[in-house]
Order: C-alpha cells, then sequence, then structure tokens
C-alpha cells in the first residue's frame, strides 16, 4: 500500500541525504547546507502528511511494513505507527530541519560530515521509534551512539573528548545489559511457545516468573533509565550537553532523551507487567528524586547550557512519574510532556546557542538586561522560559498538568485505602513545578532584565534565519498548549492498550501484594 | 579412492600445490627478482574460488577416506580463508614481491585447507604444522627491525610447546579410545577416564595457545609487533579462523559436559577481559590488535559451550565478519615506513588527511566492538545467543560484561582519528593494488551489514 511505503521514505530519506553529501563537493558549504535543509523539510512535511492521516480511531498499528530481515531467527524489518511513538516521530522530524537551519552558521568545520551525522542520528532516533522488532529496535538504539559520538567529539566544547566518552560508556553499559535481557527474553519466548520471534506484538505475550521478570526488567531499565537519564544515572548528562555543539544538543534534549522514556512505555513496562508492579514505587519514587534534584541542581548553576541540562532531568521525571501512574491522563500527559519538553529544551538550547555565537561565553553571570540589547531574541526567550515553566496556554503546562492530575488519581483512591505514600509522592511533584519556576524565573531575571551588559558588544539582534526557526518553535509550543484536545485523541487507543498490558493480571493467582504502607521500596 | 574424487574433492588444495610448484620454479628459473604477486593473487583467487563451488554445490565426498574428507562446511570454511587471504595479497605489494612471501603464504593456506578436511589427528596434525611453520617464516621475513628476530623466537618456541602439547594431547586420546580418527575426541569428551580427560584438557590447550587465550597468549603481541603489516593482518586474521574453524571442526558431535565448562569458559572469559584492559594500554596499533584478537578469541571459543548447529553458524560467522573488519582496518592504515605506520599517534587528524581510510578504519572498530549496525554487532549476537539457549546465562551475561570493556579502547582510535589534531598534509591516495583491497572487504562488510540474513540463513 502507498501510505504505508511513505513510513519507509520518511526512514530512509536521511540515508539518501547522505548520499546526496557524499557526492556533493566538499569546500561548497552552501550547498551542503542547502542540501541538507532541503532533505530534512521534505522529510518533516512527509511526517505531517503521515500525521494527519493517522486514524485516531483505529488501534494498532497503522502505515505498517513487515519484511523478513533474518529469516532464519525471525527477525524482521517490521516498522509502524502508533499512538505512542506517532508524536515522537512527528517532533524528531519537527525538529530536523530547524537543527540543521541552527548550525548553519554556528558549524564551519567538517561541514559534510558534520550534516551526514545529523542525517545518521536522524535515520537512527526515527529508526528506534517506528521499529516493531525487538532486534531492529536494539540495532537503532545502539546505533544512535555512533554519531552522537561524533558530533559531541568533533564540533564539542572544550573537554568534549571526555564528554563524549563519558556519554557513549555509560549508554552503552546499559545496553550490554539490555543485550542480555533481550536474548533471554527472546529465548524463553521460543522455550514457551516455540516461535522464534522478535515482534514486540509477540513478545508482550510471555509471561515469564516473577524472578526472571524482575531481572529482566532491571536490565532493560537500567538501560532506560541511563538514556533518561532517572537519578542517580544522570551524571553524564550535564557534561554532554556543556560539551556539545548547540546541534547536538538540541537532538539531545529534544529527542534523544526521549528514547529513554519511550523504551519504558513501548518495552519495559508491558513486557514485563509483574515486574513493574513490582517496580513502580521505586520507579515514582526516582522519578520525584528527578524532579525535584534537577531543580535543585538547576537553580545553582552558573553556566546557562547547565541550567537547562538539569531542567531536563526534572522534566523527564515528570513523563516517568505519569508513565508509571498507569492513569490514561497520566500516560496521555507523558508523551505530551516529552513533545513539549523537546520543543522548549530545544528551543532554548537554540537560543543559548545563538548567543553563545555572538559574545563565546555561556556564563550567566556575564550577561544582564539583554531585554534592551536584543529585544527580539528576549522575547522568544521568555515565551520558551514560560513554557519550560508550565504557564497555561503553553505545552509545558498541559504535559505537567496532565501528569501530576494522573498521579494523584492514581494516588487518591490508594490513599482512600490507607496507603499514603503515592499521595505523599503526587504533593512532592507539584513542589517540583514550583522549584522549576524560581530557576527558570531566575534565570530569565538575570539574563534579560537588570543592569544592560554582555561580554560582547554591540550586538545584533535575530536575523530572520534565527527568527524563522524560534518562531516554529513557539507556534508548535502554543499549538500543543491551545489545542491539546487533537494531539491527544491520537494517543488515546495506545495509551488505552498500553495500561491494559501493564494492568493485566496473570492467568495464575500469584501477584504480588502491593507494598505496605509509608514505606519506600 | 577414485581419482575423480581426488580431483573434484581436493581442487583448492591442487590449485594451491600447483602455485607452490609454479612459484618455486619460476624462482629458480628467473635471474631477476620478479613481482611474483599477481600471479599469487591469481592463484589464491582461483582456489577460493573453487572451494566456494564446492561450497555452493553442497558437494561431500571423501578423496581418503578416514583421513580426508570434504563435506559443505569445509568446503566453505577453506573458501572463507582463502577469500580472506586476497587482501592481504593484494596490500603486500609495497612490502614483499619476491616469491618467497608468497611460496610461504601459499604452504600455509595449504595446510589450513589440509586441516578443514581433516578427519583423523595425523592430518590435523599435518595441516596445523603445515599451516604454522611457514608464518614462522613469514615474520622473520620483517627482518628490517630487530624485534622482529625476538618475536619470530617467541612465536616458533611458543609454537613448539603448542605442538608438543597437541602431540601429547593425541596419544592421550589414542591411548584412552585406541583411535586416531577425529571421532575420538568426541568420545574421549564423553568419558569419564582420567586418561580421555587428561587427553582432552592437552588437545584443548594446545588450541587455546594457537589461538593466543590467556594464559597462553604471550606470543601474540610480539609476534603481531614484529611482523610487517601484511603478515600481522595474516595472522590476525586467517590463521586465528583456522584455528578456530579446525576446533569447530574437532568439537562436532560434542555436548559439552560440566566438567569442561569451567575451561571453556572460564579462560575465554578471562582472555576477554585482560585482552580488552591490556588493549587500553597499548600506542601500537599491532600491538593493540594483538590484544584485541586475544579478546576476540575469547568470544569465538565461548561459542563452544552452544549447542552443535548454532555453534559452527557461530564461529563462522563471528570469523567472516571479524577477519573482513580486521583486514580493512589493516588495509586502511595509512603509508609509511612500518615503524611509523604502527604507532597510533600516526592516526592523529587521519580524517583530514584520507577521510576515506578514516571513514572504513572507524567502522572496523566499531564493528570490533560489536555495535550495531556492523556485522560485528550480528556475530556477537549470535555467539551470545547460543550461549544463553544452551542455558549458560550467567556466563553470557559475564561475557558481555567483558565485551563491553573493548569499547573504549576501540573508540580511542576513533577518537585519534577524527577529534585530535595531526599533520594537515594530505595522503598521497592509495595505490590502486590498496584501493582493490579496500573495496574487497568493503563490498562484503556492506552486504552483511544491510542484509545479515543472507548469510546467516544459508549457514
Amino acid at each position: 500500500m502507498s501510505e504505508a511505503v511513505m513510513l519507509n521514505w520518511v526512514l530512509f530519506l536521511p540515508v539518501l541525504g547522505i548520499g546526496l553529501l557524499v557526492v556533493a563537493p566538499r569546500s561548497r558549504h552552501d550547498m551542503l547546507r542547502g542540501i541538507s535543509f532541503a532533505v530534512m523539510a521534505l522529510q518533516f512535511l512527509l511526517t505531517l502528511w503521515l500525521y494527519l492521516q493517522f486514524d485516531a480511531d483505529t488501534a494498532g498499528l497503522q502505515f505498517e511494513t513487515r519484511l523478513p530481515w533474518i529469516a532464519d531467527w525471525g527477525v524482521y524489518y517490521h516498522v509502524g505507527l502508533d499512538g505512542l511513538n506517532l508524536l515522537l516521530v512527528l517532533l524528531t522530524a519537527f525538529l530536523g530541519p530547524l537543527v540543521v537551519a541552527g548550525a548553519f552558521s554556528a558549524i564551519q568545520k567538517d561541514v559534510k560530515l558534520f550534516y551526514a551525522m545529523v542525517f545518521f542520528i536522524q535515520f537512527a532516533m526515527l529508526g528506534t521509534f517506528i521499529a516493531q522488532d525487538l532486534f531492529l529496535f536494539y540495532v537503532f538504539w545502539e546505533t544512535m551512539l555512533i554519531p552522537m559520538f561524533l558530533i559531541i567529539g568533533i564540533w564539542g566544547g572544550e573537554r568534549r573528548i571526555y564528554a563524549t566518552l563519558k556519554f557513549v560508556l555509560y549508554t552503552a553499559f546499559g545496553s550490554i545489559l539490555m543485550l542480555a535481557a533481550v536474548i533471554y527474553l527472546v529465548y524463553s519466548l521460543k522455550t514457551q511457545t516455540g516461535i522464534s520471534s522478535f515482534a514486540f506484538a509477540d513478545l508482550y505475550g510471555t509471561r515469564l516468573p516473577l524472578d526472571a521478570q524482575v531481572l529482566l526488567f532491571g536490565a532493560f531499565a537500567l538501560s532506560f533509565a541511563i538514556k533518561v537519564p532517572v537519578v542517580p544515572l544522570h551524571t553524564w548528562l550535564p557534561d554532554a550537553h556543556v560539551e556539545a555543539p548547540t546541534a547536538g544538543s538540541v537532538i539531545l534534549a529534544g529527542v534523544l532523551l526521549k528514547m529513554g522514556t519511550y523504551g519504558f512505555i513501548k518495552l519495559g513496562f508491558p513486557l514485563f507487567p509483574d515486574a513493574t508492579a513490582v517496580y513502580t514505587p521505586a520507579v515514582m519514587v526516582l522519578a520525584v528524586v528527578s524532579i525535584i534534584y534537577g531543580a535543585c541542581l538547576a537553580l545553582v548553576q552558573d553556566d546557562i547550557k547547565k541550567i537547562i541540562a538539569y531542567s531536563s532531568i526534572s522534566h523527564l521525571g515528570y513523563v516517568m512519574l505519569g508513565l508509571a501512574s498507569l492513569d490514561l491522563l497520566g500516560i496521555q500527559g507523558a508523551i505530551i510532556q516529552m513533545v513539549s519538553h523537546g520543543l522548549t529544551a530545544g528551543g532554548l538550547f537554540l537560543m543559548v546557542g545563538m548567543i553563545y555565537e555572538r559574545c563565546h561565553s555561556r556564563d550567566l553571570a556575564a550577561y544582564g538586561g539583554l531585554a534592551k540589547l536584543l529585544p527580539v531574541y528576549s522575547v522568544f526567550f521568555m515565551i520558551l522560559t514560560l513554557a519550560a515553566v508550565g504557564l497555561p496556554t503553553t505545552s509545558g503546562f498541559t504535559g505537567e498538568f496532565l501528569v501530576l492530575m494522573g498521579a494523584f488519581n492514581a494516588a487518591w483512591p490508594l490513599y482512600e485505602a490507607g496507603i499514603t505514600w503515592p499521595l505523599v509522592l503526587a504533593c512532592t511533584a507539584v513542589l517540583g513545578v514550583v522549584l522549576g519556576a524560581l530557576y527558570m524565573l531566575r534565570l530569565a531575571q538575570q539574563f534579560l532584565f537588570g543592569e544592560s551588559r554582555a561580554p560582547h558588544q554591540p550586538l545584533v539582534d535575530l536575523n530572520l534565519r534565527e527568527k524563522l526557526i524560534l518562531a516554529a518553535i513557539v507556534a508548535a509550543v502554543f499549538a500543543l498548549g491551545l489545542f491539546p484536545d487533537s494531539f491527544m485523541h491520537k494517543t488515546e487507543l495506545a495509551a488505552r492498550e498500553y495500561q491494559q498490558l501493564v494492568a493485566a493480571q496473570p492467568a495464575e493467582a500469584w501477584v504480588m501484594n502491593q507494598p505496605a504502607s509509608g514505606k519506600s521500596p | 579412492m577414485n581419482t575423480e574424487t581426488v580431483l573434484t574433492a581436493m581442487l583448492p588444495e591442487h590449485l594451491l600445490l600447483l602455485g607452490i610448484l609454479l612459484l618455486l620454479v619460476l624462482e629458480i628459473g628467473s635471474r631477476r627478482e620478479r613481482d611474483l604477486l599477481p600471479v599469487t593473487l591469481v592463484i589464491v583467487f582461483a582456489a577460493a574460488f573453487a572451494a566456494a563451488r564446492l561450497y555452493l554445490g553442497d558437494y561431500a565426498g571423501a578423496p581418503f577416506p578416514g583421513q580426508f574428507s570434504v563435506d559443505p562446511a569445509a568446503a566453505l570454511a577453506k573458501a572463507v580463508v582463502l577469500g580472506l587471504s586476497i587482501p592481504v595479497v593484494l596490500i603486500a605489494g609495497g612490502e614483499f614481491s619476491g616469491p618467497r612471501f608468497s611460496i610461504l603464504l601459499l604452504s600455509s593456506l595449504y595446510g589450513a585447507c589440509l586441516l578443514f578436511s581433516s578427519d583423523s589427528f595425523l592430518t590435523l596434525f599435518l595441516g596445523i604444522e603445515l599451516m604454522s611453520l611457514p608464518v614462522y617464516a613469514l615474520v622473520l621475513l620483517a627482518m628490517g627491525r630487530p624485534e622482529s628476530v625476538e618475536g619470530a623466537l617467541k612465536y616458533l618456541v611458543l609454537g613448539g610447546a603448542g605442538t608438543a602439547t597437541l602431540l601429547l594431547g593425541i596419544s592421550f586420546t589414542f591411548g584412552a579410545t585406541g583411535s586416531f580418527e577425529l571421532a575420538a575426541f568426541a568420545e574421549a569428551v564423553a568419558s569419564g577416564d582420567t586418561l580421555a580427560r587428561a587427553a582432552v584438557v592437552l588437545v584443548l590447550l594446545a588450541f587455546y595457545l594457537k589461538a593466543a587465550v590467556v594464559p597462553f597468549h604471550g606470543w601474540a603481541p610480539d609476534a603481531y609487533e614484529a611482523a610487517s603489516v601484511p603478515v600481522t593482518a595474516y595472522m590476525a586474521t586467517v590463521i586465528k579462523a583456522a584455528v578456530l574453524l579446525a576446533a569447530v571442526r574437532l568439537f562436532a558431535g560434542v555436548t559439552v559436559p560440566a566438567s569442561l565448562v569451567g575451561l571453556i569458559a572460564a579462560l575465554p572469559l578471562v582472555s576477554m577481559v585482560w585482552g580488552n584492559l591490556t588493549a587500553m594500554r597499548q600506542e601500537s596499533f599491532r600491538r593493540m590488535i594483538a590484544y584485541s584478537s586475544i579478546a576476540h578469541a575469547g568470544y569465538l571459543f565461548f561459542a563452544f559451550l552452544g549447542a552443535e548447529p548454532g555453534r559452527y553458524e557461530a564461529v563462522i560467522f563471528y570469523l567472516i565478519a571479524y577477519g573482513l573488519m580486521n583486514l580493512l582496518a589493516f588495509v586502511c592504515l595509512p603509508t609509511g615506513n612500518d615503524a611509523t605506520r604502527d604507532r597510533l599517534d600516526n592516526l592523529k587528524g587521519l580524517f583530514h588527511r584520507s577521510p576515506y581510510a578514516a571513514l572504513l578504519i572507524a567502522a572496523a572498530m566499531l564493528s570490533l566492538a560489536g555495535i550495531p549496525p556492523f556485522p560485528g554487532f550480528v556475530a556477537k549476537f549470535l555467539i551470545f545467543r547460543n550461549v544463553i539457549d544452551a542455558g549458560y546465562t550467567g556466563w553470557a551475561v559475564a561475557g558481555l560484561i567483558g565485551s563491553y570493556l573493548g569499547i573504549y579502547f576501540y573508540l580511542r582510535v576513533i577518537q585519534y582519528m577524527f577529534m585530535s589534531a595531526g599533520e594537515e598534509a594530505a595522503e598521497a591516495p592509495p595505490r590502486a593494488m590498496v584501493f582493490a583491497a579496500s573495496l574487497c572487504c568493503l563490498l562484503p562488510v556492506v552486504l552483511l551489514t544491510v542484509f545479515p540474513g543472507w548469510l546467516i540463513d544459508r549457514l
């Protein structure tokens, strides 16, 4: 069917882009940039078309392609869109052209390799999102490391090599254990049912004994939690963000971090429902710790990039909280929050990059009163800051509000049954919103208001290219904030399906009891 | 024995033998030093082609029953080993052109082919010796450097010790089972007899020594460093592949008993960990590859924990992926004299001097590290899948963590090439032969990356 072919086009357009770049002459930077932007823009348009064609009232996969890849093992090239990955694919495709355009002036060294790597990571990220086969997923998941390693390592700041090695070694450690878990999972499916398959749909059905599930979930969760990152596995993130070039930070914050949360929602929780029941308290506690800890650290940073990096930890904590709440609103809110964070953090990193290109400093203390010096820049910065804080009408509000609603919805019945800890956690998470406002407004206040100063003057305000990039992001932020309904509608069926998979009771009656009240696990 | 079988089944061996004789005649007959590499190339290619045809035709036959037989697995092993030698011959151009290199190489390959078809310990021993002896001399061919003598001597002495161990193991096997047939090994493994057990351990240790598994790895770094680049490439890929494929043949019909698991899992595991950790500290490219190959020998012997058909599949796929990637790295090394070529420092900034070479070496390193989408990942997956399928999940997890330790030093090479400033002067474009050699490795790599199923479904 022609529609299914479209999704493959979206996935393989970046490969085509790499091919075009290879044949283009190395010294013609304008041409390289033009090609990259054109391919990315085309990819976004195709994805948008897919998004509009996506039928929200049909459950299951759409635009599905399934071809044998390693037939002997039952590995298929199996891709498709569902409500869980649809918005994330759209986000990835949306940020693609903006990342490329944002790097027009910043990247002057090895331009060809740079755009080839941006295409490469775009390919790997889209592949991870749309893969419906565990082997394919793992291949894309790990492949992502290679371009990111190079992007941070070649075009990064002073400590780039330390940062990039740390990034790769952290994430690769998680993946190695996940690989063992993947092999074991497929092996148990084979011993249980006799079929050798890596398809998510088949694997959801395996119901392993609880102790095996706990170990396997641990392996998967470690890998995903490093990627999210969940405190205390987050230490690679500030380094990677600070040292990465702007484009790298945008990709990292905008899409890559969502890989972890997407992994939880697509694999971690539904594959191991019984283990999830055991681990949910731990996940919720870690999510809330991430929210608060990330916010507290963001409060005391002097490096603007670090503030946004720690705020990412905090914001992704909400996503984890929403997913673990298993409440429909919470799950949908988590998905919206993922997209919203991609837009706001991505936009803020782009803005930091723009000021860095002008002044070559990211030290917050060096700046002040930019509202007078750079009025247009300041307006955009303020909008994105408020979106990150979660001001109503922006996307941040929709996400955080729904997640907290979900957390309370899930906690209330338990509270009435005499279990108080979920409610305590939900209330603590609300505190994160206050802290979020505190650190973001502190940033905006010092940055935009007060006495005017900048390390490099005179400053030129945004040019047309930069204005258009930011206008696109701001438009998306408002679209998600003002009309969340249409987005949520597309995710609803998938969220319900996820809920059922995770909440499904096992055939035998050996369900673990709920943990005793007040105790953290 | 009938003549037709001898002709058809042994065609690859005959072609090699013919080549050796031809080269000897040319050596004796001509006064001038001639460039004989094109002839060598044609011979190796023809032999590889013959072996591949036997494999594709599902040929099975026993020209010398009880001593020498050909089945599709043996034919594939020959095709792989001969095929992997083609790039080695192609890059030998700068270093060796006289007949000595070619004759030694072909003799060694002849030994390897014998090894894969051996049905008795006699043929096996003959093959393994015929394969190893010329390599001692090949290492010495780089006599320009003083350490080459040391490396070659170390290799010779330890290789001799390996031979002695193997012989002792063979005689013990004979003592325990009364037979020289390779099948006697499976019998010895199955029996609980002390003599049989000693025989199995000795034979296994001999193979560990030949494949450089810790703690019998001491010769490898020195020998690899002593040899010049084409010979190192040959040792790291072809010899290693031959030893492992012979071991697979030896283990045909063997299910690893619990008493042997320790030996078959623990030493390879130590090998992975030690090889990967030591490789991090190396400043010489060849020494680094040596330690990396020690680690890879560990993964490969891990595959023996798995059950029968999967074991062969895993080992041969691994060897193909590993061999191609190693060769790719050697082929793309920047030119220069042997000593500077070898320093890792020399790779600094290579991307700006020669992007093509840098990208290919990077792909090779990532594949050796087992990072997808390169074939090294599928190979690693195959091995650990078999180990887990056989029920050794704990060992598999330990092995995977051991393989994680290797990621750093492979990335370090990429870091040198892409992220460090080095000389700016552009590299001279590669010679046609070297370029052809890189294509020889690259095309199958691309094929295996995009369609790994193409090969796996066949195995």
